[in-house]
């Protein structure tokens, strides 16, 4: 009872777990349930399960996969088939059958294309299997169990072929040597067998508890002056449980070397061990060890002879899962196992529970000696429990991404340009200008309210504009809010045209941003833009760095306009007349509406000059600018983009250069 | 080609699945159940139980159109192709039997029990087609001539859906049957125009009724037709567009249907009321297919899929191919993360294709909208994909098309915590008209300033994106740069190798840019033609700019002179470099045929030629980087070591070349590991054992089968009488073998068989009253009459009677 208890409990801590021999596409797993479990390592979907009909009572002890093997070709058709320029990849290297070893001593053959079980090997063992072992060349099965023997199996017949007593205890672990003459058994000492005359060929010392992993590292011996004669000079692994060091032992000519070569050192007991054979003398055998605590080891290490002291890993590798939301402590998520992919370069994990493991590609990276991986378990979990008819898979779309449209600043690069390289400057430039100009600020308010005051004509709009620069100069959403929802013309003109003129930039910023606000909000921002434009046109022409402060402006507008572009254009064109006659008209009226003499002059001027045709050309810039909704005049600005853009800088604008004429 | 080992172009992905309808094969196990289809030029054979191709039956030189279990040996299958041939295959094993040569194009195949040694094809003659039947002759020896064809029926439809057989075929009523049945179709079409034109059909295995589906989603049966002119119909309406295809269960009690709108419908005892819906499978069901004893449904969809469903409508297994999306704007992508080939997969989908394995991995919702099947409904589609270098950062572009247009570039970021994509950045119109292509600047990730994407756009300019960082720790994408030149198309871009240089081409021209300060480097054109596509080279060919005209120039330009280092006359439509080495290998099109070219950059000369290697336009090209290189002999093939070239047809169909021969892929496959079935006998299958063989002595325990059972998991009583009056009557064998008064046998027998039903009616009566036993003495002593029936009764089985 205790033992079967024991045996239970050393099941569950190490799961029956194979990975598909040389591509590692197929993992199956023999979870706690004794249902077997064939994952797809990449995208780690479960392929098919199946449940032993005696799972319960004859438990998964281990786990083979065959040497993958093809389906023998159709034969009759050679002839027809040479004719033919293209033919199917076809399934030239299928996996299909699974070993399976169990509590009870007998072996299950299990067809994993087929979805069925293939046989049974029975009569060989009469205890619990330990291991099972396929030979790579013949298709012959080798098992080891707690019954002291070693059986090897003709699969073809099912049939035992030979079966010896391998130990004077139970035999726990199996290896076949690379040229596949040899056999090394283990249980505490470690045997070399030969297969054809079934004796032992040399003796190690092994380990003090159960070998539970035997390999071989190397396929040809290191030292190449020596007539190799399959065996001799190779080196194989060995782990054993409760074991914390793995051994590495060298088979060597002269009987009398018994000793491990060198060890390595891990933290737990070994559950996995994944290496790769190294081929050549420089090349380093890579060793991944899985141990009982979740942690894998990584090993690289040239094999050449003695090495006293354990070898310590190169990199450790730790799952944790984030633990910031919910749970607030990260919690350790055990590697079930791990093995090098092809390439030698990445390395499969698998981890999570066996019922549901996670298998991850990860490349291997050795130059950090610790490596915690962060995992959200639970949501990958959640993520796999796909619809089965179609397979797919849904990304993650939160709220919190960035929407770019057209007009919000970075979804066309001509404003990104200037700013993404001056926005720092830019931001530098801000702090500094805010800071010396509060005082300024101060005094242009008092004076402000002073100018305000001493007319008081129109009590309306004057407190409209004292009210907008007090807001604008205070930042106060509350103040600007009740300004900029005005919606009497009339009003707003007063407003822009009573306003001092320092206040017309920061003016045009709040619009600017008010504008990328909700579209009901924009058109009445038009409004204001429109009067600002209108009014303040000169002022902002002489403004030398006006490109970098209205480009986002003007892109919004550029893109908002877009749509409408022959309307906007003839509208922009009456327009422009109906302002200019106006304007001619009315020049005395805003005279004398306007206390600051030199404002004044300087709008009459303009648009005295109006008859100018650079001017002209200015204007008719500048008008585009307020039509933003309905009308815009593209066509000379456009030419130009497209010259400047020639010349591969788009750092200017349009703007800029009409005005530098 | 000379060379040991040429090259060979071999197809993957799976052809079309949905070619033509698959059928089940027998087994008694569900485990030993297989599913054979025609796929492309192959017949596929994959088990029910794991969705596994389990073998591929090749020999047909064109389109698979019929598979067909021949009818009197489960285990063989016949196979109808383009090719006109029938093949006759030993499926189990996977060997050819015997190819009937019949000479025309074989669009359909049927095979019928009723007629042992022909079966069905439907031939084209010259614009109509033609239902014949075809004798195959059982002569020795494998390939024969199957000339002796007999024309049934003049006119019929291509599609294989459009003709069905009822339960007597070669009978006069079978004849008059189909006949009928195109009479039909020919006055529907006439009376009410093109709204109820017949599109699928299907006949009832037991009774005379007739299934026909229609154009505008309704199902007719139609019953009583042997009576001239009065025959009946009844109609069940449910699909909102075209019914796909019918199918009757095994008994014929239910129909089942299927249609554009993904739902397998099952109509119950041919009632309007009694339905039951099997929604969401995906895609349109283009046939529908019963297993032989009724377990197993099969749906194959238009995108590529079969699905195996349980009777019970639940569904069981999905046996996936490339699908098969309606126009593939992305190309072939590499994923750098898993390898798999991406593209276009279902509307709005992005399919990963798992080359190693010939299968999907999954496919990733990108637009993430309700798909509705409706025609006329422009929805959503994605139109470039772009993975940067290490897979980190997946950007796609969606476009919808309607009065205009609407783009979506979404950025993805691959979260390593939950494994997937999560989204980052959408920008909406990123480009006001469509985006041309897209690329990331390719460099090591591991600087993360140095990550660029640049997409193009008919609008005339190409916009550079970079991240910035503010809120988020991956930071977000905004525009760094727009470039335009002169006003011109722009329409690829690609970055150099060190991602220094950006080369955009707009229309004729190719203008190279410095990726850091966004100046104009240089432009080169080979006019007249306009730029196809352009490509840096790699490694130690990286000064070299190689560009295709549409008007069959591949030039070579030196970035170090601003010279044309060379020009060759080819009209290339596909040009892909090798990530990993210095090849590029570039896909003409000439007089209907595709050949392939590899050449490096720094020499003008091919380093491999393949001419006409194919008869399909190439539309898309892919490298895909080898786990572990390849070892090639020949010094031609090197620049297959690193990695291995993909392409896609006009007809999607995805193939590779290879430079193994044949014999070296066989003898690979040869190695099988033969084991043996060798199961033990467990304790049950000895108990069953003893029981059928009990069974197989006694008659069937019908009764107690039929009181047993619940009744509602019962068939139909019409079903179930003859069964069980069957039952009750005492079969010749047993008659004869255990009491034989010979001389009135002959006699009684006839009276049986009229009054068969009278019999079992006084039996019921009688059985209470007459103990079995004392029924020998008394019949001496009755009259002649009263004794015949007696010895009726006697011979009728009373076994059935000690279940009571």
């Amino acid at each position: 009872m205790a033992a079967a208890a024991a045996c239970g409990g050393e099941a569950a801590a190490r799961p029956p777990l194979a990975f598909s021999p040389h591509d590692r596409r197929l993992l199956a797993v023999s979870g706690s349930d004794g249902r077997l479990r064939v994952w797809d390592t990449v995208g780690s979907r479960l392929r098919h399960e199946y449940v032993p009909s005696a799972h319960l009572s004859a438990a998964c002890t281990c786990l083979a996969w065959a040497p993958p093997g093809g389906r023998p070709p159709p034969d009759k058709d050679g002839p027809q088939r040479k004719k033919r320029k293209s033919e199917a990849t076809g399934v030239d290297k299928q996996l299909d059958i699974l070993a399976i070893g169990t509590a009870v001593g007998s072996i299950l053959l299990y067809s994993t294309v087929k979805g069925e079980l293939q046989s049974k090997l029975d009569g060989g063992h009469d205890s619990r299997i330990n291991c099972v072992r396929w030979h790579q060349d013949n298709c012959c099965l080798y098992s080891c169990s707690e019954d002291k023997h070693i059986v090897e199996w003709n699969t073809q017949t099912c049939k035992v072929k030979c079966k010896w007593k391998g130990d004077n205890s139970s035999v726990s672990s199996l290896c076949i040597s690379p040229d596949g003459k040899m056999l090394l058994s283990a249980g505490r000492t470690i045997k070399l067998w030969d297969l054809e005359t079934k004796e032992v060929y040399r003796h190690f010392t092994g380990h003090a508890t159960s070998v539970s992993s035997l390999m071989f590292t190397t396929v040809k011996p290191m030292n190449e002056n020596k007539a190799f004669d399959g065996i001799t000079g190779l080196y194989f692994l060995s782990g054993a449980i409760h074991d914390r060091l793995l051994s590495v032992w060298q088979i060597r000519s002269d009987r009398k070397e018994k000793n491990a070569v060198m060890s390595f050192t891990v933290t737990d007991e070994p559950t996995f061990i994944d290496l790769t054979v190294s081929e050549l003398k420089e090349e380093p055998v890579k060793l991944a060890v899985v141990c009982r605590d979740g942690q894998l080891h990584l090993f690289e290490h040239i094999l050449n002879g003695y090495c006293k002291k354990p070898l310590t890993s190169n990199c450790t590798i730790q799952i944790a899962t984030p633990g910031n939301d919910g749970d607030s402590t990260p919690k350790p998520v055990p590697i079930l196992a791990a093995a090098f992919c092809t390439d030698k370069q990445s390395l499969l994990l698998v981890y999570g529970n066996t019922l549901q493991p996670i298998i991850e590609k990860v490349s291997l990276n050795t130059n950090e000696s610790h490596i915690c991986l962060i995992r959200d378990v639970q949501k990958v979990l959640a993520l796999k429990t796909d619809d089965a008819v179609t397979k797919v898979k849904t990304p993650v779309v939160n709220s919190d991404t960035k929407v770019l449209v057209p007009g919000i600043p970075g979804h066309s690069a001509a404003v990104k340009t200037p700013s993404s390289g001056k926005e720092k400057k830019k931001s530098k430039r801000k702090p500094g200008e805010t800071e010396d100009s509060i005082e300024e600020r101060l005094g242009a308010l008092d004076i402000d309210v002073s100018k305000v005051k001493t007319p008081g004509g129109l009590p309306q709009t004057d407190s409209f504009a004292v009210l907008l620069v007090q807001g604008l100069e205070s930042n106060d959403e509350d103040i600007l809010n009740k300004v900029l929802s005005t919606r009497k013309e009339t009003l707003i003109k007063n407003t822009v045209a009573r306003m001092p003129i320092h206040a017309v930039i920061p003016l045009l910023h709040e619009l600017t941003k008010r504008l990328q606000g909700n579209p009901y909000s924009a058109s009445q921002m038009v409004r204001w833009l429109k009067f600002v434009f209108t009014l303040h046109a000169s002022y902002l022409s002489t403004l030398p760095d006006l490109i970098p402060q209205l480009g986002m402006l003007y892109q919004l507008m550029e893109s908002r306009v877009k749509t409408l572009q022959k309307l906007s254009r003839l509208h922009g064109r009456l327009f422009l007349l109906v302002t200019q006659v106006a304007a001619s008209e009315t020049v005395q009226d805003v005279t004398e509406v306007n206390q600051t003499a030199k404002l004044v002059y300087e709008d009459e001027s303009s648009e005295e000059e109006g008859s100018d045709d650079e001017m002209i050309a200015d204007k008719d810039s500048d008008e585009n600018w307020d039509e933003d909704e309905e009308k815009e005049e593209q066509s000379d600005e456009q030419d130009m983009t497209v010259e400047k853009e020639i010349n591969g800088d788009s750092d200017l604008e349009p703007e800029n250069e009409s005005e530098e004429e | 080609m000379v060379a040991p080992a040429a090259l060979r172009v071999v197809r993957c992905g799976g052809g079309a699945l949905h070619g033509a309808r698959a059928v089940f094969s027998v087994g008694a196990r569900q485990a030993g159940r297989f599913l054979l289809c025609a796929s492309g030029d192959f017949v596929k054979m994959y088990s029910v139980a794991t969705e596994e191709l389990v073998r591929l039956l090749r020999g047909h030189g064109d389109l698979v159109t019929g598979v067909q279990l021949a009818p009197h040996n489960h285990l063989q299958l016949y196979s109808s192709s383009l090719d006109g041939t029938i093949k006759l295959w030993d499926f189990t094993d996977g060997i050819l039997i015997k190819t009937f040569t019949v000479g025309h194009q074989l669009l359909a195949l049927y095979a019928l029990p009723a007629s042992e040694d022909s079966v069905f094809v439907i031939i084209p003659k010259r614009d109509t087609y033609q239902l014949v039947s075809v004798k195959l002759t059982k002569a020795a020896g494998q390939d024969m001539e199957a000339k002796e064809l007999s024309v049934v029926l003049e006119g019929v439809d291509a599609s294989p859906k459009c003709t069905a057989f009822g339960r007597e075929v070669y009978s006069p009523l079978g004849d008059w049957l189909l006949s009928l049945l195109f009479k039909f179709s020919l006055r529907a079409t006439n009376k009410k125009g093109g709204n109820n034109v017949f599109t699928c059909v299907a006949c009832h295995p037991h009774e005379d009724c007739i299934a026909t589906g229609h154009a505008d989603g309704k199902i007719r049966l139609w019953r009583n037709f042997n009576h001239k002119k009065e025959y009946t119909f009844s109609t069940l309406h449910w699909h909102h567009d075209k019914v796909l295809d019918l199918a009757f269960s095994v008994e014929g009690t239910s129909l089942l249907s299927g249609g554009v709108e993904s739902v397998l419908v099952q109509w119950h005892s041919g009632s309007d009321c009694k339905k039951d819906f099997l929604p969401r499978l995906g895609s349109a069901i283009e046939y529908v297919s019963i297993s032989s004893d009724g377990t197993f449904y099969c749906t194959s969809h238009t995108d590529n899929r079969i699905t195996i469903i349980n009777s019970n409508l639940r569904f069981s297994k999905t046996i996936q191919g490339l699908i098969k999306a309606r126009d593939i704007k992305t190309g072939l992508v590499v994923d750098p993360r898993t390898k798999a080939l991406v593209l276009n997969g279902e509307p709005g989908h992005l399919q990963f294709y798992c080359l190693q394995s010939d299968k999907q991995l999954y496919s990733l919702d990108i637009v993430q909208q309700e798909y509705i099947h409706q025609a006329g409904l422009n929805q959503s589609d994605l139109a470039r994909v772009a993975f940067s270098a290490q897979g980190k950062w997946l950007a796609t572009v969606e476009e919808r098309e309607e009065t205009d247009l609407e783009l979506q570039l979404k950025l993805w970021f691959f979260d390593e915590e939950t494994q997937s994509f999560r989204l980052n950045t959408r920008i909406s119109m990123p480009h006001e008209d469509h985006v041309t292509a897209m690329c990331f600047r390719d460099m090591d990730e591991m600087e993360d300033d140095s990550l660029m994407l640049v997409t193009t756009g008919r609008d005339c300019v190409f916009k550079v994106w970079v991240i910035l960082e503010d809120t988020d720790p991956e930071g977000n994408w905004s525009c760094d740069f727009v470039g335009s030149y002169h006003g011109y198309q722009a329409t690829n871009c690609c970055f150099s190798e060190d991602g220094s240089l950006l080369a955009v081409s707009f229309e004729e021209t190719v203008t190279v840019w410095d990726s850091s300060t966004w100046d104009l480097k240089c432009t080169f054109c080979h006019p007249p033609g306009k730029i196809r596509t352009i490509c840096f080279g790699r490694l130690t060919c990286s000064k070299y700019l190689i560009g295709a005209t549409d008007h069959g120039f591949l030039c070579c330009w030196n970035l170090l002179s601003c010279a044309l280092e060379w020009s060759a006359h080819l009209n290339v439509v596909v040009l892909q470099p090798d990530p990993l080495s210095e090849y590029i290998a570039a896909f003409s099109w000439l007089f209907k045929e595709s050949s392939l070219f590899v050449f490096k950059p720094n020499e003008p000369r091919p380093i491999c030629i393949q001419r006409k290697f194919c008869k399909e336009r190439i539309q898309f090209a892919a490298f895909v980087p080898r786990d572990v290189p390849e070892t090639i002999g020949s010094e031609k093939y090197l620049w297959l070591r690193r990695s291995q070239l993909f392409f896609l047809t006009d007809t999607q169909e995805l193939m590779t070349v290879s430079t193994k021969s044949l014999e070296e892929r066989l003898t690979l496959s040869s190695k099988q590991l033969a084991v043996e079935e060798s199961l033990p006998v467990t304790p049950f299958s000895l108990l069953l054992g003893k029981h059928r063989q009990q069974q197989s002595q006694e008659d069937v325990d019908l009764g107690k089968i039929l009181l047993h059972t619940p009744a509602h998991v019962l068939p139909s009583a019409s079903f179930l009488c003859p069964i069980f009056i069957n039952s009750l009557l005492v079969s010749k064998e047993n008659k004869s073998v255990e009491e034989a008064p010979a001389e009135v046998e002959m006699e009684s027998e006839g009276a049986e068989d009229d009054s068969d039903e009278e019999n079992t009616v006084t039996e019921m009566k009688q059985e209470d009253i007459m103990p079995t036993e004392s029924l020998g003495e008394t019949t001496h002593k009755l009259s002649k009459s009263e004794e015949k029936e007696l010895r009726k009764i006697r011979k009728t089985d009373y076994s059935w009677i000690s279940v009571f």
